[in-house]
């Protein structure tokens, strides 16, 4: 498999801490990395270091075989945020102009539209579900429709990789399900490389094929059918965590792609 | 003078300098609106009245070394709006804070020239309060050419713009230049600001350029629709105002910035009610 993200010996300090210490693990191509760890443990920060977003103090981060600092293929990386939903629900903007900003990079400056733009647009739509929103105002829209919303926007590049940052917090369990369910589905079906910020376990050790756990120190496994929770658990949360895992939940809550 | 009635105003354009108030406070009206709706939605409105407050220095100092004072106007206008985003930028103060700093720059500049001076107080109420019905052919010209480059950076640039006014960590990640998009828009903030004193005055420009937006904001429509009917707002209110002011025979900028309010309150009140 093809290295998608390569980090060795990353420092990351946010003030005079450091937030992430001595960092190496490799994302492959095609996966679907769960990111977990407890509040506060650099997650965000791994997120946004991984985005260059966020200076690094030591080591590299080589995304798509390329060094960070010369990466300029931004338009192939997604990423919501965890504060993108939280916007001024009065803006006046609808779900498709939304969708239409996630088309709009350095290479296009000043370049009026195009017909494929909006046909991205559309299919960006189709694939999370929301054509049917797509003329409604985004302040109008219920939390579960505001994440699909802004997956939407960050697809509409056609990205290879896709990031996102605790998109399932304010969800009850059927829509996160669901949502989980519709990133499976891009991941499995588009070949798209996934690395999303959760909290949610369950979802992370049956649907995801690695998990990151992120205290201070990444630790990075991939899940299998002999994956032992525990063991990566606890270099996170400390040897006092233990995962109660049942096979048959690891179903979660079904829900039909029509409901 | 007495006052005109309805069937006075088709006479009224059969004096150039009601057709070229006309002419101007169409063209203010549509670029104070579109750049009115973008600081409206970055919720930086009072960077308006501050920048306006301050060119009040600008003013002063154009009548006083005898230079255009729309001019004098502009470049202080420019260098205080650099001034509070450099404030904001370096964390030496808040935005409302960075504001009330250059305002009271601004203002107190005026405020001593004006008593070296002693001589242009007459001159200068004018460009306090507005005064669209003495326009000149010259005015409309530059007003012109200063309007098609605004509303041809906010055409062009519309899609980035957009993007980084509704989330500008996202615009960065995506590669925008949103510092220099910002600092390109920043100036145009300036420019409008310092032609839409001969329209509306110092004291009142932040309603031309906030009042529009607010109205259309009140139809809950998509961004394109909003930005249009902030323009349409804004044009309908600087006319009803010039002509309800030559009619009535009361000041211009007082009817424009009544107007656009009494259309603000009653889209509000439709809106709610309907």
């Amino acid at each position: 498999m093809e290295p998608i993200i390569e980090v060795q010996e990353l420092v990351v300090k946010r003030g005079p801490s450091e937030v992430i210490s001595e960092a190496s693990f490799v994302i492959e191509r095609g996966d679907y990395v769960g990111i977990m760890g407890p509040n506060g443990g650099g997650k965000t920060t791994l997120v946004l270091a991984l985005l260059g977003m966020l200076p690094k103090e030591k080591g590299s981060i080589r995304i798509m075989g390329e060094d960070i600092e010369s990466f300029d293929q931004w338009d192939k990386v997604g990423y919501v945020s965890q504060y993108a939903i939280n916007f001024d629900s009065h803006f006046p903007l609808t779900v498709r102009e939304l969708v239409g900003l996630g088309r709009v990079n350095r290479k296009n400056l000043g370049r009026f539209r195009k017909k494929e733009d909006w046909k991205a647009v559309d299919e960006a739509l189709e694939a999370m579900n929301i054509t049917n929103l797509a003329r409604k105002r985004i302040g109008q829209l219920s939390g579960g429709q505001r994440q699909r919303a802004f997956v939407a926007k960050s697809l509409v590049s056609k990205p290879e990789l896709l990031m996102l940052d605790e998109p399932v917090t304010d969800l009850d369990p059927v829509s996160r399900e669901r949502f989980f369910k519709r990133l499976s589905n891009l991941n499995q079906m588009k070949g798209l490389t996934i690395l999303i910020v959760s909290h949610d376990l369950t979802a992370i050790f049956c649907r995801m094929s690695r998990v990151l756990c992120v205290n201070k120190q990444v630790h990075s496994a991939a899940i299998t059918e002999e994956t032992v929770p525990d063991d990566i658990l606890r270099k996170g949360y400390g040897d006092h965590f233990h995962f109660v895992f049942h096979r048959e939940l690891c179903k979660g809550v079904f829900v039909d792609e029509q409901s | 003078m007495s006052s005109l009635s309805l069937f006075d105003i088709p006479s009224l354009f059969q004096y150039q300098f009601f057709v070229l108030a006309l002419i101007g406070g169409t063209l203010a009206a549509i670029v104070s609106s579109w750049i009115g709706l973008f600081l409206i939605l970055r919720k930086e409105s009072m960077l308006v009245d501050g920048v306006a407050h301050t060119a009040f220095g600008g003013v002063a100092l154009g009548l006083f070394i005898g230079i255009d004072p729309i001019l004098g106007a502009l470049v202080v206008s420019a260098v205080s709006v650099y001034g509070i985003t450099y404030m904001r930028r370096k964390g030496l103060a808040q935005s409302d804070s960075a504001i009330a700093v250059m305002l009271a720059i601004g203002f107190s500049l005026g405020i001593i020239i004006i008593s070296m001076a002693n001589g242009f107080n007459v001159e200068l109420l004018s460009y306090l309060f507005g005064s669209i019905l003495t326009m000149s052919y010259n005015d409309v010209i530059v007003l012109s050419v200063l309007t098609l480059g605004a509303i041809g950076f906010l055409v062009f640039f519309y899609k980035e713009m957009l993007a980084l006014t509704f989330d500008e960590d996202g615009a960065h990640m995506q590669g925008i230049p949103v510092q220099g998009m910002t600092m390109a828009f920043n100036l145009l903030v300036a420019v409008t600001i310092a032609l839409s004193i001969k329209v509306i005055g110092i004291i009142l420009v932040v309603a031309l350029m906030v009042l529009p937006g607010l109205t259309a904001l009140q139809l809950h429509r998509s961004f394109k629709s909003t930005l249009v009917a902030s323009s349409l707002f804004g044009i309908f209110a600087t006319i009803m105002g010039i002509i309800l002011s030559a009619l009535f025979n009361v000041a211009t900028s007082g009817v424009i910035v009544f107007t656009a309010a009494g259309v603000f309150l009653f889209v509000a009140a439709y809106q709610r009610l309907a």
